[in-house]
């Protein structure tokens, strides 16, 4: 079944085309990585899909619906959640409560129910606690649950962002360098990580990732962007011995 | 869960205990004292409205005034007495149906400050997509709006001249009362799911965005929560001093405002409490800096103005070197204090529910 | 409407228009340079009238000697600001900058009210700038003529700096990126003093133009103007010095010609810019002149 597909999407920021006609395609249970150099386009790509910015031409499709051009808040409650690149957890509130603001976008109740605590809000409150905490020690963190997010050591906020992403009930997760400025001993435990919540969540991921160990280890398929423009797709065997691509990472050689 | 119905039970009987000592205060308090005590509890109100919008959801807003003169002049015209209408509106007479109109107190507060409440909806939906010094401006100048028109239109505010004997009825009972009740609104509403969103908006807001939080709708609710709370102390305020004119709503009634959450922290529902008791209060007490003091043999002349220069060096000083305030965004919970009576070490305060 | 009616107001609203592009001038640059609307700078524009005026009665000044004293008090005052208000939160969040700035502009006005005196005062005007010329049926001050003429060589003079010297070229290096401007060798701290001096004493020009255009000058008078300022700065593209004025200028003439065609609104007067305001940030926020400036996710 299709996931997630981009139609030709391409995002220009003035007169720089930052992303030029990206056609993607991610069947549902897939993981599937983005890379390419710097600046390549790769974070424009995930803003584009999670609604950050509207592209500029093409489309984007979820389960075939099109969302292309909706809020980013819509897109999540359609069912595509994201981290991002530089963390962007709410830094002054508890482990706890950047899970539970993740629930809020499948509230029931309205704000006068809410302050009036009626029953069924009171319902609704204990199940998103009772999520979240399931969630948070999901992802070993329950020791830190009422610390203050932005005390947490770099992994350990990696790791909530990634919760509270799971918390919004995606069917898609989109990770934008989940491994960046982590350890080795820590990059492997990602690894496995993704891989686990994948099938325990009954996820699709795509992700961007600069650490090859990682890509190379859990994609199914990837794309490779360079100066927005798409050079090459397809497994990571096809990938590593694909010319463009060596060339996109290594430079052009003297001679050409 | 035990630890919740003792903090209910807890809170009644403080509130309880607030009404007894406000019963004694209102027999033995000369008008002087309770006047002021009566403004402690609306810049409470005043003070945890607006840090709803600037602490909590982080919008910077700055059109408090205008939201207030809305308040007052709604509950003003409703219940001033229909000769006292008269009197007050000699240059043209009052349009219809309000000069025929008397509405006992309560609905008159709760008229003005669904008002407040409606044009800050109407306004709410230009210029919260505004950020920042942006949004400052554009709520400042709404505000400025409200006053302009209020002092033009001469049939229904009286113009510039203001409103007079406006009925005194404010008073402890009814400040402290609707002090409590904001007090009990704003921590059910902050501690909700609700709450959590804004807290989320001001922490981050591409991040809320995308955590699937629909920013329009969240700004715009605290937005016109706090506008709500902001016409209801206008009311108050306007019945309590029994005139008002446009320009009492100047600017410089929002800045007062937001000194007190600067001090008492933005963010901190308790810090707002009791930096607006401080502020009221010491606004009243430097009063003498203002105004000449006979000592019988030689007079000290005051000089007006000096008091509000004062405040300005305490909002500077405030901003400056103690930026968090008194209590940043923490608050004083009967946990805290339980635990601090029993002298029992502080636990990680058990999660909220 | 008569043609000479029409003449005169649009004089009135060209002499207006420049005194706003003055004073959005100061405005368009320190937000140029740091991000942040100087709350303050109405209040720094009053000051300067206060200064002139003690000049010209307390101390017996020749008027232009006065006029330049106030000029270079106002300027020291716009660096004295930065450095006690801002400087010490420059890297502190956006909403604490923004409180100092409220908190500066409400003690200047506090702190004239005690010092000066509430009360309006009047000012003194020369009879150089008072003298009323006529030219057919229209009888204009000469004023009119002359703030027009000071803005416009003002601006050129500004524009000057900025584009063609070397302290100019740090100001935009500053406004570009404060941190690589300090890598590249500038002096990030005394290109902000510089810049604050430079549009703190515009709006001593502005505001001495202003006492001489409505000559009576008090603690407030700094209020309104310095907010319509700022939306005139926002209306032109708030950074960008031509567009200060263009919206200025704009501002200015609008609201003359408001009161003139429509007498029954002139109390709404003040009002005019906010509503500008609004329809500007909702249909063009960046402004007439402005870039667009995304933020990065």
């Amino acid at each position: 079944m299709n996931m997630l597909r981009t139609e030709n999407i391409t995002m220009k920021f003035g007169g720089v085309t930052a992303v030029k006609d990206f056609s993607l395609n991610i069947d549902k249970g897939e993981i599937v990585a983005l890379i390419g150099p710097n600046g390549a386009g790769k974070t424009t790509v995930f803003n584009m899909i999670t609604g950050v910015y509207k592209p500029t031409s093409g489309k984007i499709f979820l389960k075939d619906k099109d969302i292309t051009g909706y809020r980013p808040d819509k897109i999540t409650s359609f069912g595509i959640a994201r981290t991002f690149q530089n963390i962007r957890l709410f830094k002054e509130l508890s482990v706890l409560d950047n899970v539970l603001i993740a629930n809020h976008l499948r509230i029931k109740s309205n704000f006068i129910e809410a302050i009036v605590r009626l029953p069924k809000y009171n319902r609704e409150e204990r199940e998103m606690h009772e999520k979240s905490i399931e969630l948070i020690k999901r992802v070993g963190l329950l020791d830190v649950i009422h610390e203050k997010s932005s005390s947490l050591p770099y992994g350990k906020q990696r790791r909530l962002e990634i919760a509270r992403a799971l918390a919004t009930n995606p069917s898609i997760l989109l990770l934008d360098e989940p491994a960046a400025g982590m350890n080795p001993k820590e990059t492997e435990d990602l690894t496995e990580f993704i891989k686990e919540i994948r099938d325990e969540f009954d996820l699709t991921i795509f992700m961007i990732e600069h650490h090859m160990q990682v890509v190379m280890g859990i994609s199914d398929r990837i794309y490779v962007l360079d100066y927005g423009v798409t050079i090459a797709e397809g497994n990571p065997n096809e990938i590593q011995n694909n010319p463009k691509v060596i060339e996109a990472y290594l430079g052009v050689s003297e001679d050409a | 869960m035990k630890r919740k119905k003792y903090n209910i039970i807890f809170s009644v009987i403080l509130i309880i205990l607030l009404f007894v000592i406000l019963y004694f205060a209102k027999l033995y308090l000369d008008d002087y004292k309770s006047r002021i005590l009566n403004l402690c509890a609306i810049y409470t109100i005043l003070g945890l409205s607006l840090n709803l919008i600037n602490g909590f959801t982080g919008l910077f807003s700055l059109g408090h005034a205008g939201f207030m003169a809305i308040g007052a002049y709604t509950t003003a015209l409703l219940t001033m007495p229909i000769p006292i209408k008269e009197q007050n509106f000699f240059m043209a007479p009052l349009i219809s149906p309000l000069d025929k109109i008397v509405w006992p107190f309560l609905p008159s507060l709760i008229l003005g400050g669904i008002l407040a409440a409606f044009v800050a909806f109407l306004i709410g939906a230009p210029v919260l997509r505004l950020k920042g010094d942006y949004l400052a401006i554009a709520t400042l100048g709404f505000s400025e709006i409200i006053r302009v028109i209020f002092t033009n239109t001469q049939r229904l505010t009286n113009g510039a001249l203001g409103l007079k004997g406006i009925p005194n009825t404010t008073n402890l009972f009814w400040s402290f009362g609707i002090a409590v009740i904001t007090l009990i609104v704003m921590i059910l509403l902050i501690n909700s799911s609700y709450g959590r969103a804004f807290k989320a908006i001001r922490e981050d807001e591409i991040a809320a965005e995308n955590m699937g939080i629909n920013l329009f709708k969240h700004k715009i609710l605290a937005f016109t929560i706090g506008a709500f709370f902001a016409g209801i102390g206008g009311g108050l305020l306007g019945n309590l001093i029994g005139a008002i004119d446009p320009l009492m709503f100047r600017f410089f009634l929002t800045y007062n405002i937001l000194l007190i959450i600067v001090l008492g922290g933005m963010g901190s529902i308790t810090g707002t409490v009791i930096s607006a008791f401080i502020i009221t209060i010491s606004m009243e007490a430097l009063r003498f800096l203002d105004e000449s003091i006979n000592l019988g043999f030689f007079t000290i002349r005051g000089i007006p103005g000096l008091r509000m220069v004062v405040f300005s060096v305490l909002l500077m000083m405030v901003i400056l070197f103690f930026r968090n305030g008194l209590m940043g965004n923490k608050e004083i919970t009967l946990d805290i204090l339980a635990n601090k009576l029993s002298k029992k070490p502080l636990t990680k305060g058990g999660v909220k529910r | 409407m008569t043609l000479e009616l029409f003449l005169q107001h649009f004089a009135n609203g060209i002499s207006l228009g420049s005194l706003y592009a003055l004073i959005a001038i100061g405005y368009t640059m320190v937000y140029g340079i740091l991000r942040l609307i100087n709350f303050a700078h109405g209040d720094i524009f009053m000051m300067a009238t206060y200064f002139a005026f003690f000049g010209v009665l307390t101390f017996n000044m020749p008027w232009y000697i006065s006029f330049i004293v106030a000029i270079i008090l106002t300027g020291l005052l716009g660096i004295g600001v930065e450095k006690a208000a801002y400087r010490p939160l420059r890297n502190s969040p956006k909403i604490s900058i923004l409180i100092s700035a409220i908190g500066v502009s409400y003690l200047l006005e506090n702190l004239s009210i005690v010092l000066f005196d509430g009360r309006p005062k009047p000012f003194p005007t020369p009879n150089i700038f008072a003298d009323v010329i006529n030219i057919g049926n229209i009888s204009i001050q000469r004023l009119t003529f002359i703030i027009p003429v000071v803005t416009i060589i003002l601006l050129f003079l500004l524009l000057f700096l900025v584009n063609n010297t070397k302290s100019g070229m740090a100001m935009r290096a500053v406004s570009k990126d404060q941190e690589t401007a300090q890598l590249m060798g500038v002096d990030v701290n005394s290109t902000i003093s510089f810049t604050f001096g430079i549009g703190s004493m515009l709006a001593a020009i502005g505001g001495l133009m202003w006492a001489l255009k409505f000559p009576q000058i008090q603690p407030l008078m700094g209020v309104m103007p310095g907010l319509k300022c700022f939306i005139a700065a926002v209306i032109g593209g708030i950074g960008n010095i031509k567009g200060a004025v263009i919206g200025g200028f704009l501002l200015g003439i609008g609201e003359i010609l408001l009161v003139a065609f429509l007498p029954s609104l002139s109390g709404y007067r003040d009002a005019f810019a906010f509503i500008l305001l609004i329809l500007i940030l909702l249909f063009k926020p960046t402004g007439i002149m402005g870039e667009k400036i995304a933020e990065k996710v």
